[in-house]
């Protein structure tokens, strides 16, 4: 009965890259791949130690799915992580014309890439900051790491104290980009 | 004297490899459990547990508390302590209070620790022994100021080191004047951290040199060996990601001369046990002497690969005083192993460490092969520690057969639950240059332009692995009628949707 209802489903999926490359699946369930030109079937399997793998071109590459929140998925495969969104081909319009509506925001937060401990924070709330320069050291694992700005702009608040400790993804320093 | 127990001051890869070898030689072991994780692998491997793990002062980490483990090693009557590398290896007041309670120190004499330790005795030491060595400051800087002053006097660029270093931690670059003052900063406070002595020196920096270290055998009766060299020149920021034995660098005279050299500084000091010592080979292959390292290192299985010596049976047999059992002339290297470093960290976010729980960990077992680690299924990767968690180390007749082998057999590592740096691995091994042995301490930053290798399906079927999983969720939460008394096996948004 279950199998009868899948068939009605709108089945086909794009997975959105970072980089907005996308891929498209007809039906993922069913296990095939459309690949240059020709649908190409898939062995996805799990093995009974807990790894999943997926068999192509007689080579096996161990999958993990190592983050998901909804829609946003994080893939490592063979040791290497992509990031997609995963959309309808409705969803994924409604996306593309809300990144035409112009809401780049011009705040950059600068988040800690790891949990650890701050040891010194070299800005203050108006300074100027270049892209690259370093703007906090972040002590993890026993070492002293330079968290540089990624943009150009003025610090607009600085959210930690020296020897404060940070989680991972906690923003530390808001830029106003220039 | 017979060593009867062993007291193994350190934890994690190191401390189950010291294990394996004393329970081969029916000695009884000790370990120290701490609350950071009490249920650590090499813990189950031990005969008898000390319990530290009451302790909760963030400011005297276990491994390093020396009264702590003396008066526990006392209290049990233990014969010997094995400190293994990092923490309290390479602290010659320890060694020191070990000879003084009577307990056997399982590595060299508390005195040739305080002199190789000691950058500046250590230097003399190679100088005075005709050991060819980079020009810098006569001993520790005191400030920045002092730091330009020398620097401008040497030549940019220099190098900022830790006097008690070791592991390239407090160790940082200087390419220019105006960088002197952020970066003796950031190399005292790290020193400061890592070794409890915000002391600095300042030398000359060779650029794109090789790192070449020769591993040392000496016993207690003035006889010293060495085991041929480690190739150790691909590292991040003065880390080690992998080494290899012997290197594609040297030929048999260079071994030779480099070899003498290294044991000519061994003897400088008396030394006995295991130990290395380092040098910087420049392009012209001129060599110098950078440091000589008083313990075992994380890269010894290489040596002991191609040498069949167990470097750690050696300790402990020079510890008891027997003598070598071998000549230089008996050593001989055979075959080729390369060591890669499997570390927890996200290798496409600048190497940040990667924490988590190991939820499977695997590797392809073969004859060629051999893995140290100290993880397991269900092992924690806690931020205590530094992010090493494997080793595997790959032997072959020839250097391209290791690398052979080394494709397949990382192909076939798999971890799941963390981050590491196994993509990291294979994007070396697919690089020209590494594979021709073309190499040095750049390789890095010049050579290698992504850090992480991937297949060109690789993205797409990660594209469809997320694609399938939203799928089948989405599959699931329709086919499935909801148990309330199962709801927490219910993902809770689907929950929410549910419930609403």
């Amino acid at each position: 009965m279950a199998r009868e209802s899948k068939k009605k489903r709108p089945s086909r999926l794009i997975a959105l890259s970072s980089a907005n490359k996308t891929f498209e699946f007809r039906n993922p369930l069913e296990k095939s791949i459309k690949y240059q030109g020709k649908q190409v079937e898939v062995k996805l399997r799990e093995d009974p130690d807990g790894f999943s793998y997926i068999v192509w071109k007689n080579k096996k590459y161990m999958l993990d799915v190592i983050e998901k929140n909804q829609n946003r998925y994080t893939v490592m495969i063979n040791g290497v992580w992509y990031s997609f969104s995963v959309e309808t081909p409705i969803s994924l319009k409604r996306r593309r014309y809300l990144e035409t509506q112009g809401n780049t925001s011009a705040r950059v937060s600068i988040e800690a890439p790891m949990p650890g401990k701050i040891i010194d924070i070299m800005v203050e709330v108006g300074s100027e900051v270049k892209e690259g320069e370093s703007i906090i050291i972040l002590e993890a694992m026993k070492m002293q790491n330079e968290i540089a700005s990624h943009v150009t702009g003025t610090v607009q608040s600085v959210s930690v104290k020296k020897n404060e400790t940070v989680m991972k993804d906690d923003v530390m320093i808001e830029i106003l980009r220039a | 004297m017979k060593i009867k127990s062993i007291l193994i001051a350190n934890r994690g890869e190191i401390a189950l490899r010291i294990m394996r070898t004393a329970k081969k030689m029916g000695i009884k072991i000790f370990a120290i459990k701490t609350f950071k994780e009490p249920n650590a692998w090499y813990l189950d491997e031990a005969d008898e547990i000390i319990d530290f793990s009451e302790c909760f002062d963030d400011n005297k980490p276990e491994f390093l508390d020396i009264e702590r483990i003396i008066h526990a090693a006392k209290k049990h009557r233990v014969d010997s302590i094995h400190p293994g590398y990092g923490f309290l290896s390479e602290n010659p007041e320890f060694a020191r209070r070990c000879e003084e309670e009577g307990i056997v120190f399982i590595g060299p004499s508390h005195d040739a620790i305080y002199r190789m330790g000691n950058k500046t005795i250590a230097k003399k030491l190679a100088k005075s022994h005709n050991v060819p060595l980079l020009e810098g400051s006569k001993g520790a800087v005191a400030n920045a100021l002092e730091a330009a002053e020398i620097a401008g006097k040497i030549g940019y660029p220099v190098i900022l080191k830790a006097a008690a270093g070791g592991g390239g931690r407090g160790m940082r670059v200087v390419e220019k004047e105006k960088d002197v003052e952020r970066m003796f900063t950031l190399a005292t406070n790290e020193a400061e951290k890592a070794f409890n002595n915000p002391a600095v020196f300042i030398e000359k920096f060779v650029r794109e040199p090789r790192h070449i270290e020769f591993q040392i055998l000496a016993d207690k009766h003035g006889n010293v060996v060495h085991l041929g060299e480690r190739e150790c020149s691909i590292q991040r920021k003065h880390q080690k990601l992998l080494e290899e034995s012997p290197s594609p660098a040297l030929n048999e005279k260079l071994r030779k001369e480099m070899g003498e050299a290294a044991i000519r500084i061994a003897k400088s000091v008396n030394y006995y046990s295991a130990g290395t010592v380092e040098f910087l080979l420049d392009a012209k292959n001129h060599y110098s002497f950078m440091e000589m390292n008083t313990r075992i290192q994380v890269e010894h299985p290489v040596t002991e690969m191609v040498t069949g010596i167990d470097l750690i049976e050696q300790m402990i047999l020079i510890a008891e005083g027997e003598k070598l059992a071998f000549t230089q002339k008996e050593i001989k290297l055979k075959g080729w192993a390369i060591e890669w470093r499997i570390n927890a960290e996200d290798v496409q976010s600048g190497f940040s460490p990667s924490l988590g729980t190991i939820e499977k960990i695997s590797w392809p077992e073969e004859d060629y092969i051999r893995v140290d680690t100290g993880v397991r299924d269900g092992s924690v990767i806690t931020p205590y520690y530094d992010s090493m968690i494997a080793k595997l180390i790959v032997y072959g007749e020839d250097r391209d057969q290791a690398l052979q082998r080394s494709s397949a057999a990382i192909r076939k590592f798999w971890i799941k639950g963390t981050n590491t740096t196994l993509a990291f691995c294979r994007a070396v091994l697919q690089n020209n240059n590494f594979r021709k042995g073309k190499f040095n301490t750049s390789f890095l930053s010049t050579e290698l332009k992504i850090h992480y290798h991937h297949e060109p399906d690789e993205e797409m079927l990660a594209a469809f692995f997320a694609t399938y999983d939203y799928a089948r969720e989405l599959n699931d939460m329709e086919d499935k009628p909801l148990y309330v008394e199962k709801g927490k096996d219910i993902a809770p948004w689907v929950m929410n949707k549910r419930l609403r």
